[in-house]
């Protein structure tokens, strides 16, 4: 018990800090995979938790996803080797205040909540991930369809509107000249 | 002692690949080249390019590395010869391989070279092309198991292998784990003749030679994924458990050497489109073939 605690309290601190070091930094490379090390971290946490499907998959979402991120925040940001001096920060003491407020009611939460008595037996990794599949297909299969057709709608309308008009104008005139 | 084994298996393969890869190379079968050649790699200098970020320069050959050994951490070599039976194991090979893409990324931005630059994001849009092939016949494999606890997924297939079983599945799972180690006719992001090394371009000495032997390990690793998810992985007759996984391993490891000697490089955008027009399409079908499989024959 003292172990997972420990554990779970150093990879917290280490996604704390990583999360820190995303805003510290001004490569825009080293920002999104600072980000990627802090969600892995609580994708560690999870793990130290054993909530071992859910850590798993946490730690493999995030590689990919923050990845993809870097690539775009290169391709949009100024400077985004942050070689220029560029400050990225901006409305800064309203982001302060935010962030104490956040991290407040955060505490908060984590502190008041009646959390029920710690489990002294948990289910191992293979009967937890049965019984996380059998939720997924019944009770909650209509929230994650409904949350998966939105996300695949959103893709399809975001590709639509990145494709050039210019091509399907071009397509339609010599349509309508044949 | 299991974590030990574990290891050598992969020093060993990485060094027999080494060997083959000489051998059809060069038409000269010497044993002793990679050792003769790591050790050249470490007395050379290990320059450091201007202007680095030495942060990612530095971690990226270790964590290539790390990916190897921790993909390869839950892939049994035997009944009791594996070094974490994770209950999600199949999944957590995913993972682990996922930061194949992370350590080429910041082998790219590190050096401050364009190149490597060009090298490393290549290998981002390689990851969109090859990760679903990757996932998909997984899943199928897992669901034939029922488990995606490795062993279990052995011993799914003790009375018929998953290559007859799913072959269309093991097609695309061999053709993404190329693409995956980015070997040839997949090494876009190394690409020496028009990348000049690509990833590999500005590296030199010992961090080279880190990048290399995980290069060769990766291959290992999938080789043996592929053993344990298609190919029965320790069943066979007459010979121990060990030696059958560590055969086929090797077996699906030339087999992908070879592969990519006779086939020319592919463009990016060609692998793109037909990994999503194509290999998308078909691993969904061979999903459904498994499923109406595991439904109809009892």
């Amino acid at each position: 018990m003292y172990a997972q605690a420990f554990f779970v309290a150093v990879f917290g601190l280490a996604a704390i800090g990583f999360g820190v070091v995303v805003f510290r930094t001004s490569s825009m490379v080293r920002s999104a995979l600072a980000l990627l090390f802090s969600q892995t971290a609580v994708g560690c946490m999870f793990l130290a938790m054993q909530t071992e499907f859910l850590g798993v998959l946490q730690i493999m979402m995030m590689a990919t996803e923050m990845s993809i991120m870097a690539i775009f925040m290169v391709m949009f940001m100024m400077d985004p080797g942050g070689l220029g001096g560029m400050d990225m920060s901006h409305q800064k003491r309203f982001s302060i205040g935010a962030g104490v407020s956040a991290a407040a009611v955060a505490i908060a939460v984590a502190l008041l909540s009646d959390w029920g008595p710690v489990a002294e037996q948990v289910a191992d990794a293979e009967a937890q991930t049965r019984a996380l599949g059998m939720e997924l297909l019944g009770r909650s299969m209509m929230i994650f369809e409904t949350a998966g057709i939105t996300i695949l709608t959103a893709m399809i309308a975001a590709t639509a509107v990145a494709i050039p008009v210019q091509n399907l104008a071009s397509k339609d005139d010599k349509e309508a000249s044949e | 002692m299991t974590v030990a084994i574990v290891l050598l298996a992969l020093l060993g393969g990485a060094w027999l690949l080494a060997v083959i890869e000489g051998w059809v190379t060069t038409g000269r079968l010497r044993p002793g080249a990679p050792m003769l050649s790591g050790l050249a790699y470490l007395g050379r200098e290990s320059i450091v390019p201007r202007s680095p970020d030495r942060v990612f320069f530095e971690a990226a050959p270790v964590l290539l590395l790390v990916v190897a050994v921790l993909g390869a951490a839950v892939l049994p070599l035997a009944p009791d010869l594996i070094i974490a039976d994770l209950g999600t194991g199949a999944l957590f090979v995913n993972a682990a391989l996922a930061y194949v893409l992370v350590a080429l990324i910041m082998a790219g931005w590190g050096p401050d070279g364009a190149y490597a630059m060009i090298g490393g994001w290549r290998f981002l849009g390689q990851l969109i092309a090859y990760s679903m092939l990757i996932v998909m016949p997984i899943t199928a494999v897992a669901m034939r198991a029922e488990s995606l606890v490795n062993t279990a997924i052995v011993g799914s297939q003790t009375s018929l292998w998953n290559i007859v079983y799913q072959p269309l599945g093991f097609v695309l799972f061999i053709i993404a784990a190329m693409a995956l180690a980015f070997r040839s006719p997949f090494d876009l992001p190394t690409a020496e003749g028009e990348l000049a090394g690509g990833v590999d371009a500005e590296y030199t000495g010992v961090r080279l030679a880190v990048l290399r032997l995980a290069r060769l390990m990766l291959v290992v690793t999938l080789a043996s994924a592929a053993t344990v998810f298609y190919l029965g992985g320790w069943h066979g007759p007459l010979l121990p458990p060990w030696a059958w996984s560590l055969i086929k391993t090797l077996a699906v490891a030339v087999l992908m050497l070879l592969a990519g000697r006779y086939l020319p490089r592919i463009r990016e955008a060609d692998l793109m489109r037909w990994c999503w027009t194509l290999g998308i399409p078909l691993a969904l079908l061979n999903i459904i073939i498994v499923g109406v499989l595991i439904l109809v024959v009892p």
